[in-house]
């Protein structure tokens, strides 16, 4: 494959003054750049110089981004080129989509994806976004700064119809895959219980049914599943609602087997076949329950955090002993 | 770890200040890059170790600062755009370092931060953002610097803070990723200002952290057996320093700076770190 010239090579950018970096410099901590690079950037100082604005800048950024897409002036440039030009944002947006794929972890392959759908202004182009969004975190799950742009795009145009309501299938997709995806379980409280009620979902009740059974499922099928248990505390706290509710169902989980029973309770799941027994998160949950209880459930309490400090969950003692010392000053008349 | 003088004062200054971005106002990563207020942050703090502050522009570097808070009460990094927690404590922490605070509206600063509380008692890097170790060391250090910690819920983060910490005894980001060297940082500096780094078992995450350096060529790496950065070099050992590991000098864990340092300077906060061991 033919290596492409050197912008101090070819012809057609004769007209511009190329500026190296390190005019007058001597850098105390030099990066080695190499020869491809320095002449681009060399060539984009030129033209950020006389603020030209044209196709070939277009090509001259991408080729910057390419080598370094965390390059966030030539970022920004191209940006402004392409308003400036009133170039195709979709256009832009194609091109940009495989470039994204590579690139993943780099914060601003994301901004430019959000000042161009910004300038958009289309629900239709957020809504081809989603699933661009989705291809992407098929191939990392749990990147931040995808799952943050996802957010946003669906509370800045807030479409019910076009975007809010596939939200809950795709994210169970997502969990049915990977049950333990932190991210998801953090997306799904967003959307259903941090961005306003969702069409449909006007009646909060049945929302925390639906939620509790959703989770309380999720938790029987991996019980070990910190993400679960947080989602859980999350619904029960922002819904007020007491642990003490969700007893009958925690027990199974504190026990050191399973235990066989004959009667499916569908509303209390118990631990899957082969889970890993007592599970820690339930006898925290268990404790803190006993806690909110207060009066003669703290002893049980007390006696729960022991076990968690000195049998299942010792590398966080010192913690289990402050619950313990806290709650029996609490309780002292 | 008690060698300043491995690098020449004057070089370093010099590297600084060529870093400076006239138009701005403020430094950028490099020669010639535009202003960030990541970099600009850095050069405030190095100029500050090394004594030299007297080099910088002060007015117009609290403006180029001030000029990046949104109407939110979020800071983007840069006239690009790109809002962040992280950018947000990178102007607090400038601002208090220059000892202009006061130029800050600090009910809309702490106002968004609140936002950005979570139902795990976590901090995302903006409003809906998934709880994340690193957010949670910048909201949480930007708070006590601005004398909010009240908007924490102590003992919810403590306790998230402290379950970061995997049965290798090393520390991880978020629930269900990997341990990372960086997360000692992080997470330990965190527990460090909410004066609960006893939540965490400080033998097994110190041993951790060690088994992650190249004894042939030096430094430490994200995890054991992968090759060593300067980044989680900083970070190893600026965990091992609140773990209270012989031979280093205190950190300061809201500025990330020198202890001794930042209290001659009038800021230090009511955090607490290990006893320094002395073998």
């Amino acid at each position: 494959m033919d290596e492409l010239p050197l912008y101090s090579e070819r012809p057609e950018w004769v007209d511009v003054v190329p500026i190296p970096q390190y005019q007058d410099v001597d850098a105390l901590a030099p990066i080695n750049y190499s020869e491809e690079y320095q002449d681009a950037t060399d060539y984009f100082r030129g033209i950020v110089k006389t603020e030209e604005m044209s196709p070939r800048v277009l090509q001259l950024t991408e080729h910057i981004i390419r080598l370094n897409p965390a390059h966030y002036s030539a970022w920004q440039y191209r940006y402004r080129t392409l308003i400036a030009l009133e170039s195709s944002l979709e256009d832009e947006l194609r091109l940009m989509d495989a470039f994204a794929i590579e690139f993943l972890k780099t914060y601003q392959v994301w901004h430019h994806r959000r000042l161009l759908l910004t300038a958009l202004r289309s629900v239709d182009a957020a809504a081809a976004e989603l699933a661009f969004i989705a291809r992407a975190l098929e191939a990392d799950t749990k990147n931040y700064h995808t799952w943050s742009y996802r957010q946003w795009l669906l509370a800045h145009f807030n479409d019910e119809d076009l975007l809010w309501s596939g939200e809950r299938a795709w994210t169970e997709n997502l969990l049915e895959r990977d049950v333990r995806n932190n991210s998801a379980w953090h997306h799904r409280f967003f959307f259903v219980w941090g961005s306003g009620v969702r069409k449909g979902d006007e009646d909060r009740e049945e929302i925390l049914r639906r939620e509790l059974t959703f989770t309380k499922e999720k938790i029987a099928l991996a019980p070990n599943n910190p993400s679960a248990w947080n989602y859980l505390r999350g619904v029960l706290g922002h819904t007020g609602t007491p642990y003490a509710s969700l007893s009958p169902f925690v027990k199974p989980y504190t026990a050191t087997s399973v235990e066989k029973i004959d009667v499916v309770d569908l509303d209390n799941p118990v631990p899957s076949e082969g889970a890993e027994l007592p599970c820690v998160m339930a006898l925290e949950f268990l404790a803190d329950t006993f806690e909110q209880e207060g009066g003669s459930q703290i002893p049980k309490a007390v006696e729960t955090w022991k076990l968690l400090a000195n049998e299942f969950d010792t590398m966080r003692k010192k913690y289990w002993e402050y619950r313990i010392k806290e709650a029996l000053q609490a309780s002292e008349p | 770890m008690n060698h300043k003088e491995a690098l020449d004062r004057e070089e370093v200054i010099d590297f600084v200040m060529s870093c400076w971005d006239e138009d701005a106002g403020a430094f950028g990563a490099h020669p010639d890059h535009d202003a960030h207020i990541h970099s600009t942050l850095s050069a405030i703090q190095i100029l500050i170790m090394q004594d030299a502050l007297d080099r910088l522009d002060v007015p117009r570097v609290v403006d180029f600062i001030l000029s990046l808070q949104q109407e939110s009460g979020v800071f983007s990094g840069d006239s690009f755009g790109e809002i962040d927690t992280r950018f947000l404590y990178c102007a607090v922490n400038a601002l208090s370092l220059l000892g202009q605070l006061d130029k800050l509206d600090v009910e809309k600063t702490v106002g968004y931060i609140r936002k950005c509380r979570n139902f795990d008692g976590g901090f995302g890097a903006c409003i809906g953002a998934e709880s994340h170790a690193a957010m949670v060391w910048v909201c949480t250090a930007a708070l006590a610097i601005l004398d909010r910690l009240d908007e924490i819920d102590h003992e919810t983060l403590g306790w998230w803070l402290a379950e970061r910490q995997l049965p290798s005894g090393g520390l991880n980001g978020r629930p269900e990723k990997l341990e990372d060297v960086c997360y000692s940082h992080w997470v330990l500096s965190s527990l460090s200002i909410l004066n609960k780094l006893t939540w965490i078992d400080a033998e097994k995450v110190t041993a951790f952290i060690l088994s992650a350096q190249d004894l042939e060529h030096g430094g430490i790496a994200d995890r054991p057996g992968d090759q060593p950065d300067v980044f989680h070099t900083q970070f190893g050992v600026a965990g091992l320093s609140l773990l209270g590991y012989p031979g280093l000098n205190d950190l300061d864990p809201v500025y990330c700076m020198p202890a001794s340092l930042i209290e001659r300077m009038g800021l230090k906060k009511g955090w607490q770190a290990l006893p320094r061991r002395t073998n």
